[in-house]
């Protein structure tokens, strides 16, 4: 056996090549270009009486005068508000009683509604709102059913139907909030509150639901901030009957009119960023400020069920009720729809079998290319963004690079663009700079826009879990003589190796349901699937539309279980 | 008359007896600890009281105020049952003013709002909390949430004080602190109060009573005195402190003396207080503490040779593990040893002798 020995010769240090800091800064400077690339110029454009592209563009100031003495631009405005408020309110009020009853009470089948209540977010928002309009809208399904028996029916294409469809969409969010902050309080607070004289309701009332509020302002903004930037379902349901919020205001002026307003769309996208990255500034420090509900942790005890009672069955019943009209419901008719010549309730669908909806989508070159172009930019961008976001992620919580903090905010900055913002922001770039104007309309321009758009999502995603690491590890192992950047690579990397897939998946399934920041930068031959699920709408394809639908959704659930099944990802929990 | 009385307490997880037939009863205004390792079924049987956990079979009640009686089906529910409880995480509610904390249960009894203020401001001054009324208990230290709980759980006037293990999130050196304080105030208070800890130093030094449990079933329930010096088994003695076991067998019994034959063939006298028959084989607990080491010839009687292992200076004393032919001990001495052979002096207190089943 060797003998352990004390070395005692000095060491001989030579001076080497540090690849730490080139990769840390090769880093830094990406991030940075990424996410001036589409901002600047919208600064450039507020200021143009032309557009960008234009030779002859001379600086104005009229744009801001037009913005800010628009009265159709202030409609908009208001609608938005209303939209967004009452959007939130709606979905708060569904995610948190859906999280009491589902972790908090005996009521039957909660293995079965919690695994249907997270559908929504797996489901493009285009998607969600086409199958609505199929079992809801003006000729829907169940509209047919009610009218043919002389019942008054309802009208989907209203704020109000917008705010309903929208507020199912965000729920599954203020409920996976509420559930994580439901899980790490502790079931003694509640025990005490029995021990001082409250029945179960009273404690539940008094001491949970309180607790939950960090939890529920904070998913609150975010669904408030969320829908402001939502195009898709107002796309839908509202453009048709000429409802507007700003985002799809943004796309009439912007990609419907003739002539594009470009001057417009630049002062309220940078009004709107503005506004949003404000919120988002508060949403920050509500996360700091949640110091105060941090309680000490008393032993690992099961919180005790509340008892419904005689409202177990009541309570089932309207949450089954929920999902059905809410989620199951409209999928179905959505996925039957693109195997049938036409959905009516009067007509046997069997009779009316058909697969020609798929292959029109599959002969149609335009077509078959999104589902190809978004799978490679699913599947190639999602990689390459998951490792960018993850080399951020360390060089923020495990470097001494000087600029970590700044890195940070930089990689957290896209949260403030909505997607139709960031595909202008990207269009315009490419046309000012010189000698890439023709690469904007590459599916690998998407890639980097979808990149852009989704750096705070996987920011986010990946940092919980860097932190978790205990950082002894990395001083161990630099102190056994790694450098960073070996330490990165032997050490955090396979550590990290579960949530980095989680990461992939998350981005994957995202990247296959995003539409917003492509609708301007696509172009013949770079079509991905949620551009073409819009102009199969537009034009009334409803059949093709249903079956492209229906392929998006089918990959996204496919590819959630298989990662569940063999990677052991979890991607929300 | 407020005694606590527990009757043939039962309780069942799944197929896991938490709390085996356990009886006891705890005189009005004294405490007593539940003591025992972690998963004895202190805390079930602590939860059981506080009707937090249903029980399976028995009968739980304050004098004639019954809270559990499984033959006639009575099981109050906790907010039922008049209690106070201080709970090992404190559970302040932490979107709560310690003021409010403290004014919850009350408004739940119906208090009129000046009974309530003056029943808050003495409990708090009583905890010597008087001023922090209007602070969250995010801005308390670990020692002044502790206190409000204590004096959350005795504002409402509880029929019993139930404390679970309070004092295990406190650094050491407060927790000696809140220890004398905690019995102080509830000396003052007169309530009867059930302590549960794993803390043995922290039972002796609390406790009228002290119940010893270990998988689910009461060992011993007597003083800390009675415990300390006459447990009732091995485990007892190990638990409350012993540090060594020889074994051995008794040979001959003289009113309280007791002659015992060492493995190895050396025979020792021990003092006892149970009538042990011939021929006994029994468990020699040691008290390392009272083991003495000899360096002169002058005593003879009750001293064994023994061989030391290896030697720990611990500041005020070193302490050894020694080998002896009947087994191996640890011993404490003032000076490091200059031999590593040495000669011990067992008085008889020092020797407690166990059933050896």
């Amino acid at each position: 056996m060797a003998r352990l020995e004390a070395r005692t010769d000095a060491p001989h240090i030579q001076w080497h090549f540090s690849w730490d800091r080139l990769v840390q800064w090769s880093i830094v400077v990406l991030t940075t270009l990424l996410v001036i690339f589409p901002a600047w110029p919208l600064f450039v454009q507020a200021f143009m009486d032309k557009p960008l592209y234009d030779a002859t563009k001379q600086l104005t100031f009229n744009n801001i005068a037009r913005t800010f003495t628009s009265t159709e631009l202030l409609g908009v405005v208001g609608t938005t508000a209303i939209y967004g408020v009452l959007t939130t309110v709606l979905a708060v009020a569904l995610g948190t009683m859906l999280a009491l009853l589902i972790t908090r009470t005996d009521m039957p089948g909660k293995g079965l509604v919690s695994s249907f209540v997270l559908i929504p977010f797996f489901v493009s928002p285009l998607v969600l709102a086409y199958s609505w309009d199929t079992i809801f809208g003006r000729q829907g399904y169940l509209t047919v059913v009610v009218r043919s028996f002389g019942l008054p029916t309802w009208d989907l294409l209203t704020l109000g139907g917008l705010i309903v469809v929208t507020a199912m969409f965000y729920a599954p969010n203020a409920y996976l909030q509420c559930t994580a902050s439901l899980a790490l309080s502790d079931p003694q607070l509640e025990d005490a509150a029995r021990i001082a004289g409250a029945n179960p309701f009273l404690a539940l009332w008094r001491v949970t639901v309180p607790l939950l509020r960090p939890a529920i302002t904070f998913s609150a903004l975010f669904i408030f901030v969320s829908s402001i930037e939502m195009l898709a379902i107002p796309l839908v349901l509202g453009s048709p009957v000429n409802i507007q919020i700003l985002p799809s205001y943004l796309y009439k002026i912007g990609a419907v009119g003739s002539p594009p307003d470009y001057g417009q769309l630049a002062v309220v996208s940078i009004l709107l960023v503005i506004f949003i990255a404000f919120l988002v500034a508060i949403q920050n420090r509500l996360v700091r400020q949640e110091r105060r509900f941090v309680t000490i942790g008393g032993k690992a005890t099961r919180p005790r069920l509340l008892r419904l009672g005689l409202w177990r069955i009541p309570a089932f019943a309207i949450v089954a009720l929920y999902m059905l009209i809410g989620i199951i419901f409209p999928l179905i008719g959505l996925v039957a729809k693109s195997f049938v010549v036409f959905l009516n309730p009067f007509i046997n669908p069997l009779t009316v079998f058909t697969l020609e909806h798929y292959d029109f989508l599959l002969t149609a070159q335009s077509y078959s290319n999104s589902i190809v172009n978004s799978m490679v930019i699913s599947t190639l961008g999602a990689a390459i963004g998951i490792i960018f976001m993850a080399m951020i992620a360390v060089i923020v919580y495990r470097s001494t690079f000087p600029g970590r903090q700044a890195l940070a905010y930089a990689a957290m900055f896209p949260r403030a663009f909505p997607g139709i913002i960031v595909g202008i922001g990207f269009l315009w770039a490419f046309l000012l700079i010189p000698g890439i104007a023709n690469a904007r309309n590459t599916i690998w321009a998407i890639m980097a826009a979808f990149i852009m758009r989704y750096l705070p999502l996987g920011f986010i995603a990946i940092s919980p879990s860097i932190m978790r690491v205990s950082n002894e590890l990395d001083r161990a192992a630099r102190v056994a003589g790694a450098s960073w950047f070996q330490m990165i690579r032997s050490i955090l990397a396979p550590i990290l190796f579960p949530a980095l897939m989680s990461g992939y998946v998350l981005l994957f399934i995202t990247f296959l349901k995003e539409y917003a920041s492509a609708l301007f930068l696509y172009a013949p031959g770079s079509e991905v699937i949620g551009t073409s699920l819009i102009s199969l709408g537009r034009n009334g394809d409803s059949g093709p539309m249903a079956a492209l639908a229906t392929i998006q959704t089918a990959i996204t659930f496919v590819i959630i279980l298989l990662s569940r099944r063999f990677l052991g990802v979890k991607l929300y929990e | 008359m407020n005694d606590l009385i527990i009757e043939g307490l039962v309780k069942n997880f799944g197929k896991v007896r938490a709390i085996d037939n356990v009886s006891l009863t705890v005189k009005n205004g004294t405490l007593t600890t539940l003591l025992g390792p972690s998963g004895c079924g202190k805390t079930t049987t602590l939860n059981s009281i506080a009707g937090l956990d249903p029980i399976d079979e028995g009968i739980i009640r304050v004098g004639d105020f019954v809270l559990n009686d499984s033959k006639r089906g009575i099981a109050l529910q906790p907010e039922q049952r008049e209690l106070g409880m201080v709970f090992q995480s404190y559970a302040l509610w932490p979107h709560m003013k310690v003021y409010d904390n403290l004014a919850f249960g009350l408004k739940l009894k119906k208090v009129s709002d000046t009974e309530t203020k003056k029943r808050i401001k003495e409990t708090l001054d009583l905890v010597g909390l008087g001023e922090l009324g209007d602070r969250y208990p995010f801005q308390l230290s670990g020692g002044q949430q502790q206190r409000v709980a204590l004096a959350r759980a005795v504002v409402t006037q509880p029929r019993l004080l139930l404390l679970d293990e309070p004092l295990s999130n406190l650094d050491a050196k407060v927790r000696e602190h809140a220890r004398i304080w905690l019995r102080e105030v509830q000396k003052r208070v007169g309530i009867t109060t059930i302590y549960v800890t794993h803390d043995q130093a922290e039972a002796l030094a609390m406790s009228d009573m002290i119940a010893v449990m270990s998988n689910g079933k009461l060992l011993q329930y007597a003083s800390p005195a009675d415990v300390y010096e006459r447990p009732v088994n091995r485990f007892v003695a190990d638990f409350i402190g012993a540090t060594a076991f020889l074994e051995g067998t008794i040979t001959a019994i003289n009113g309280d003396q007791a002659k015992v034959l060492l493995k190895g063939g050396q025979t020792i006298t021990a003092q006892t207080s149970t009538r042990w028959r011939d021929e006994k084989e029994v468990a020699i607990a040691i008290r390392s503490e009272r083991v003495q080491v000899v360096t002169d010839s002058s005593k003879t009687d009750n001293v064994i040779a023994a061989r030391i292992i290896s030697s720990t200076y611990l500041g005020s004393k070193w302490q050894h593990i020694v080998e002896t032919d009947a087994g191996s001990l640890k011993v404490e001495s003032l000076d490091a040893a200059s031999d590593s052979l040495l000669k011990l002096y067992l008085p008889p207190s020092a020797i407690i002798l166990i059933p050896n089943s």
